[in-house]
């Protein structure tokens, strides 16, 4: 829900790019750029719900870059797998052992999908699911897939991991199980034995499967005086700087935790203060490390600057914010913009899902 | 549904119907179930679905019968038009009008604050009209193509183009009479225009001059010499007779005398062709421009398109009495290019002829016998002759919709916009019609006391938000158009609100959203807290703390609380507190919170300290715990069955070897604490704590020697 | 009125099924039958609307006759009436199991009279009941304890009749209807409509009761019938939602036809609203089963004997018409 009245939240000279937008028919529930292995091809993952027919499917398009003055790019469907229930998350990875994109998904029923697609010829190979019965209970509200496994995370209060590869397909292991006391919503791996998970309150909960039964290090940003608090809805974690978890979510909160420094984070925007800018003032759904913009302040560059992110907003913004630095928005759409991806080859690229059924495309020059 | 509906407005073009016989639609419900039906029951769902349960009379069991024992159906109730279009580019238009539609309405604000001028003469105002209307105008299709030339193939008369929606074509007459001030002088130009672009959606069930080309041009393929066939001229002359001067002339020259081989022979008659069809291609236009692939000359004011008119006018009538027709041998060439004389110089049979319906007709008297028609009340006059010449045998909602803009009647224009082309136009078309026009204003904007207050077009846009209202992806565009709505638009909304799937995280978040957008306080908090009841009784325990805790509802919060209580006093082993930690994380340690639940957080550090003393023999480790201990007796919120675990957890702190670890004034209160809870024992609501009968005496005993040594200190 | 109609079955019922019932956002129904056995049906996602048993009970020994749900600011719950006339609550909660359980939270035995109808109203964070008897008594219950539907309390209980000092010899009631006033403001004064369908011509009309705050009861501010048709029995009510009116809309369904009815919002001195009867329609041939207003109060839609369901709707001129018509067919 978005259209108020621009904020007057001043934001910096955006550098041009090149923006299409482009109905769908149907809702979008998430989306990624499917890691590719030649120029040639690349490709474009829905998870998709049509309305009409109450059915949702996971779908690959074919994205091809258009010139400056062609036509706007058609997205040729290239394969549509359907699934049971609609989408909650999901995540793609390229693994070495194998030269075709694993796809994780996560439904709303609590199950957990893996697939494989053909960047080649944008084919989707069902591969696996998780759907017992003591996996999750409810939503699964967030995943992430690395070579040490899919771990999923939910409303119920598990952490439960997914091992992937080597025919094993298919069993869990419980992480950890809050029995409903503490609801997570979004995970992030760290390191092959570390990761973090957030949740209500803007907490954010270290974990290290060498140390079970418990999360080793907490941190709950009560910044927020008296009653309205809010949820983490996403997290990143740079491959350089293991110790800083960025996450991002209710009123226009995003922040930066460092482990060395735990009990103060680093606000980088957050509605209604003065010490940083906030692009947004509803709910930041995702958050991204942005590898395209380069810090403005090079002479600054230090370790402990956290570097820009792009964040997208339930008030209809996509954004490149940066510490200390007016934020530079890409887009101030009338509606949602639930989720986006940076193109992690092409990173100048960015698609995003919007409210009313379409997805725009951002080439930025 | 519910509208503005009119069953009865044909014939009196009234808003509201009064024949007592008008009889309501009647419509099946299939619900597919074998009689006997025993009994219906219903429920409104979103928006206006409604849901009707149809239960079966129950049988007496007959073994195999597993014949279902009802079924309940969905009848969605949202008048979206005739079904032109399907429901995803319903969709597209609802999403698309949001922002045009928002910005306008800003604007009204601010244009009615800033100056009490007149709309009328606000040029900066009809400014905002057009940009709107432009804007709503490309939702509804791609841009106009109009019949034309194909360079490709010399026989192509029509082009194919995708056939235009009557929506859009409603919508562009209401631009042409409403919003666009510009067009005002050349109204009958335009109106030809917007016959050429939409002349095909005429052709429902009579035939019109565009499916009468679409005839011609199918057996113009197979034909040698046109001109030998009658339906050759009879098309040129319609297609001049409407306007279609571009293609009058393209048929013209598919006349056999053009031929290589014939030129010799027939040096005359291929004269005569070519002297029409310049004549046509000059025809005097009274309008700014035309498109580039379009004929005539344009004029842009009168007296300049008087003098052209005359001087070409006297060149038809010069070249009709000519005498070059007596040597033109062809006779079907000689009629035919006499009849097309006649219509350029309006013989009103010969006008008559070529065209098959009223608005066919009216264009052709616009454009050869009375150019300068102008004023509604003349153009109503002539579009009643032209019906009383070609009548209508059936309603058409597009001709229904021009008789209401012509005939001044802006309650038939509204009734016409509600049957044919549902709420969204209602609201949409609404703006164009009170943009200028004060009898709309009057209708539109008047306060009716049998509405509850509220006016027609208030009325409207509650009916539109609604029908948004009815779909899972369009009921978050609602609020824009009920905040519009001064008097009932925010008690909808309200309704709207309460009524979401708030189980589900995306919906309650993006409910919450919209409540700090129109400062909904109260429901925002009503939906926290069916939220939070929900996820605290279906095992989410730490999620319904929060979202009571959002609502700061401090009742439940303090039953709540009780429970937790009791649940953390049971767990008293260390390793069963451990699963706490994370909901107590959550509730904070800031005092004054509902239900004294930051004790837990106060109760946790205590047994924290506590637990740091029992694995060493640090004195430090000790004072601190000791210090835990003291805040947490003081505070007034630490429920007081807390009072005797905490004390006897502590044993080792009172009788701690090195020193006293407690002063005087400390004990002291420690035992006035004991005082009360023994005080406390004989009220009727008292908990007893979970421990052995011997422990206050241990307790007691304990403190006691703290005293002592304490006071030896001193 | 051309409309464009999407029809479609979205949950299929079981054998001998008798009542069924939505929960405020019409993303649960609840279905009784005649072996006493309650059936939930959920959706999957929010925005679909094919829906799936997920919960399947026995309430009682004898057949279910109506189900009622709880507010959703008291939990997951519904109130059935049985056919012996007892009246039980059933929630669902998830305790150490993970799974959903639906239960028994509270029985109202059949030690009096039949119950006839119920209907639950919310004032100042307070879950009140309703309920009306086979003998013509109106008993209303409170929760104290906002979380927990066990501890129901007996609030008032007196007769529908205007005159409190009046007694009735044993009367008998066919059946009986209630409606809350749907509006819940902080200072909204708690109200409710009943009519009822008895042998007893002072009971049957139906009354609008308010809450009395400084005396602690409830008194009738309103009576919806003409002076001669006072003792006409009631087969149905229902009080339309209110978005900004500056008076009460409340549907009655008698023998004579339904009547649409304008309430006052302020007291006179005695104390009583004023009313208006705006309409008499036709309503159904029959017995009218079930009144429900949508959400703006603009569409009422009925079902009665005849088994149909008609919408009806005032024109601008305020004049209540019949718009359409459902016929149900194979």
């Amino acid at each position: 829900m978005a259209l108020t009245i621009p904020s007057p939240q001043p934001t910096s000279q955006s550098p041009p790019f090149q923006l299409r937008r482009l109905p769908q028919d149907h809702y979008i529930d998430a989306l990624r750029w499917l890691p590719q292995l030649s120029a040639l091809h690349r490709h474009i993952l829905l998870a998709t719900f049509d309305s009409d027919t109450s059915s949702s499917s996971l779908q690959i398009l074919t994205y091809t870059p258009s010139t400056p003055n062609s036509q706007p790019p058609n997205l040729p469907l290239q394969s549509s797998y359907p699934t049971s229930s609609r989408i909650t998350s999901l995540k793609t990875l390229l693994t070495p052992q194998s030269p075709k994109p694993l796809i994780a998904a996560s439904t709303i029923s609590g199950s957990l999908l893996f697939l494989t697609a053909d960047s080649v010829n944008g084919s989707l190979d069902f591969g696996f699911s998780v759907t017992e019965k003591g996996f999750h209970r409810g939503p699964i509200s967030g995943i992430d897939a690395s070579e040490n496994g899919s771990l999923s995370v939910g409303e119920d209060g598990r952490i439960n991991l997914v091992r992937i590869g080597n025919g094993e397909g298919g069993s869990f292991q419980r992480v950890f199980d809050s029995n409903g006391l503490v609801s997570y919503s979004a995970v992030k791996w760290a390191s092959p034995f570390e990761f973090v998970t957030g949740g209500l309150g803007y907490s954010l909960h270290w974990w290290d499967q060498r140390r079970p039964g418990g999360p080793v290090s907490q941190f709950k940003g009560n910044w927020s005086s008296g009653a309205t608090s809010g949820i983490v809805h996403s997290i990143d974690i740079h491959p350089s700087r293991k110790h800083t978890c960025l996450a991002g979510g209710s009123s226009g909160t995003v922040f930066a935790w460092d482990l060395r420094w735990q009990q103060q984070p680093i606000i980088l925007s957050r509605a209604g203060t003065t010490d940083a800018y906030s692009p947004s003032e509803s709910e930041v759904w995702e958050v991204q490390y942005d590898n395209y913009t380069h810090s403005s302040n090079t002479r600054n560059f230090s370790s402990s600057r956290v570097l820009p992110a792009m964040i997208c907003s339930e008030d209809g913004i996509l954004a490149v914010i940066e510490q200390n630095e007016v934020p530079m928005e890409l887009l101030a759409e009338p509606c949602a913009v639930n989720s986006f991806d940076i193109d992690k080859q092409n990173p100048s690229d960015v698609i995003c899902s919007l409210e009313w059924e379409s997805i725009a495309i951002l080439t930025r020059s | 549904m519910p509208g503005m509906t009119s069953d009865s407005g044909d014939q009196n073009n009234s808003l509201i119907p009064h024949s007592p016989n008008a009889q309501p639609i009647t419509y099946p419900l299939h619900h597919g179930l074998k009689p006997p039906i025993s009994r219906l029951s219903l429920s409104w769902a979103r928006g206006n679905t409604l849901r009707v349960t149809v239960l079966r009379l129950p049988q007496p069991s007959s073994g195999g019968d597993e014949e279902a024992g009802g079924r309940v159906v969905e009848v969605k109730l949202s008048n979206n038009g005739d079904g032109e279009l399907d429901d995803a580019q319903w969709r597209r238009i609802a999403y698309g009008s949001v922002t045009p539609f928002a910005l306008l309405q800003s604007r009204k604000n601010s244009v009615s604050t800033l100056s009490k001028i007149s709309s009328l003469d606000n040029r900066e105002w009809w400014q905002y009209i057009m940009e709107y209307n432009k804007e709503i105008n490309s939702l509804l299709g791609g841009p106009k193509l109009s019949p034309g030339f194909a360079i490709e193939d010399p026989k192509t008369v029509l082009k194919a183009v995708k056939k235009p929606t009557c929506l859009k074509a409603a919508w562009e007459l209401m631009e042409i009479f409403y919003a666009d001030q510009q067009s005002q002088s050349w109204i009958p130009e335009r109106l030809l225009d917007w016959l050429a672009d939409y002349n095909c959606l005429l052709s429902g069930t009579q035939p019109t001059v565009h499916s009468k080309l679409v005839d011609f041009q199918k057996e113009l393929v197979a034909q040698q010499s046109v001109e030998d066939h009658p339906k050759y001229w009879e098309a040129i002359s319609s297609a001049v007779a409407i306007g279609w001067l571009d293609i009058g002339v393209k048929l013209l020259r598919l006349h056999g005398s053009y031929d290589f081989d014939q030129l010799g022979s027939r040096e005359t008659e291929n004269g005569l062709v070519e002297a029409v069809a310049v004549l046509i291609s000059k025809m005097p236009r009274l309008r700014p421009e035309l498109e580039p692939d379009k004929l005539g000359e344009c004029y842009k004011t009168k007296p300049d398109f008087m003098k052209a008119w005359e001087k070409w006018r006297a060149q038809i009538t010069k070249l009709d009495c000519s005498g070059f027709w007596l040597q033109c041998e062809h006779h079907r060439t000689r009629d035919g290019l006499k009849s097309i004389l006649q219509i350029m110089l309006g013989n009103s049979t010969g006008l008559s002829n070529a065209t098959l319906q009223w608005m066919e007709l009216y264009i052709a008297h616009f454009l050869y016998i009375r150019p300068f028609t102008s004023g509604l009340e003349s153009m109503y006059n002539l579009a009643q002759k032209c019906m009383q010449i070609k009548p209508v045998s059936d309603h058409h909602k597009l001709t229904g919709l021009l008789i209401g803009i012509l005939g001044e009647n802006p309650e038939a224009v509204l009734v016409e916009c509600s049957r044919s082309f549902g709420s969204w136009m209602m609201v949409h078309a609404g703006e164009l019609l009170t943009a200028g026009n004060i009898q709309a204003e009057l209708l539109l904007h008047e306060q009716r006391k049998l509405l509850g207050g509220i006016c027609i077009e208030e009325l409207n846009r509650l009916i539109y938000a609604q029908v948004l209202c009815s779909h899972a992806l369009t009921w978050q565009i609602a609020p824009i158009y009920l905040s519009s709505c001064i008097k009932q638009g925010m008690g909808l909304l309200e309704t709207v609100l309460c009524k979401q799937a708030l189980q589900h995280n995306q919906i309650l978040l993006k409910s919450l959203e919209i409540c700090r957008l129109y400062e909904l306080d109260s429901i925002s908090s009503n939906i926290m807290k069916i939220t939070g009841v929900h996820d605290w009784k279906h095992g989410k325990k730490g999620s319904g703390v929060f979202w009571l805790q959002q609502a700061q509802d401090e009742v439940r919060l303090n039953r709540i609380a009780k429970q937790l209580f009791d649940f953390v006093g049971k767990s008293v082993s260390d390793e069963s507190f451990k699963q706490w930690e994370g909901l107590i994380e959550l509730l904070g340690s800031e005092s004054g919170s509902a239900g004294g639940l930051e004790f837990l957080n106060k109760y946790r550090d205590f047994r924290r300290s506590l637990h740091q003393v029992y694995s060493g023999m640090d004195t430090d480790a000790a004072k601190k715990a000791a210090e835990a201990l003291i805040s947490l007796m003081k505070n007034p919120s630490t429920p007081q069955r807390f009072w005797l675990p905490i004390l006897f957890d502590s044993l080792k702190l009172f009788n701690w070897s090195e020193r006293p670890l407690l002063n005087v004034s400390q004990t002291n209160l420690l035992l006035n604490k004991l005082q009360e809870l023994s005080m406390a024992k004989l009220q009727p609501d008292f908990v007893d704590a979970d421990l052995a009968p011997e422990a206050l005496n241990s307790v007691r005993i304990a403190i006691a020697t703290n005293l002592g040594r304490a006071i030896l200190e001193e | 009125m051309e409309e464009r109609e999407m029809e479609k079955a979205i949950v299929t019922l079981d054998k001998d099924s008798t009542c069924t019932a939505w929960n405020y956002n019409g993303q649960r129904l609840a279905a009784g039958s005649l072996n006493g056995t309650l059936a939930i049906y959920d959706s999957k996602d929010p925005a679909s609307s094919s829906f799936t048993c997920t919960s399947r009970f026995k309430v009682h020994e004898t057949g279910i006759l109506k189900i009622v749900w709880v507010p959703p600011e008291f939990g997951d719950a519904v109130a059935c009436i049985c056919s012996d006339g007892s009246l039980s609550f059933w929630e669902e909660v998830v305790e150490d199991a993970d799974i959903p359980q639906w239960k028994l939270c509270k029985c109202f035995d059949r030690n009096s009279s039949p119950v006839l109808d119920i209907h639950f109203g919310v004032f100042a964070a307070c879950l009140k009941l309703v309920a009306a008897y086979s003998d013509g008594h109106v008993k209303v219950f409170e929760i104290l304890d906002p979380l927990d539907l066990t501890n129901w309390q007996l609030q008032a209980e007196f007769n529908n009749a205007i005159e409190s000092t009046s007694k009735f010899g044993g009367p008998s009631c066919l059946s009986a209807t209630i409606s809350w006033n749907p509006q819940r403001g902080e200072f909204q004064q708690s109200s409710f409509v009943l009519g009822f369908n008895s042998d007893t011509p002072q009971l049957n009309s139906s009354k609008v009761w308010e809450f009395d705050q400084d005396h602690q009861r409830w008194l009738p501010v309103a009576e919806l019938a003409l002076p001669e048709d006072k003792g006409d029995q009631v087969f149905a009510v229902a009080w339309a939602p209110n978005i900004g009116r500056p008076y009460e809309v409340i549907a009655v369904a008698t023998c004579k036809g339904i009547s649409i009815w304008h309430v006052g919002s302020n007291p006179d001195p005695n104390g009583r609203l004023s009313v208006e009867r705006v309409a008499l329609l036709s309503g159904h041939n029959g017995e009218v089963w079930q009144m429900e207003w949508d959400m703006s109060g603009m569409t009422l839609a009925t079902t009665g004997g005849d088994g149909v369901v008609k919408l009806w709707q005032s024109n601008l001129n305020g004049a209540w018409q019949e718009q359409a018509l459902f016929e149900p067919t194979c």
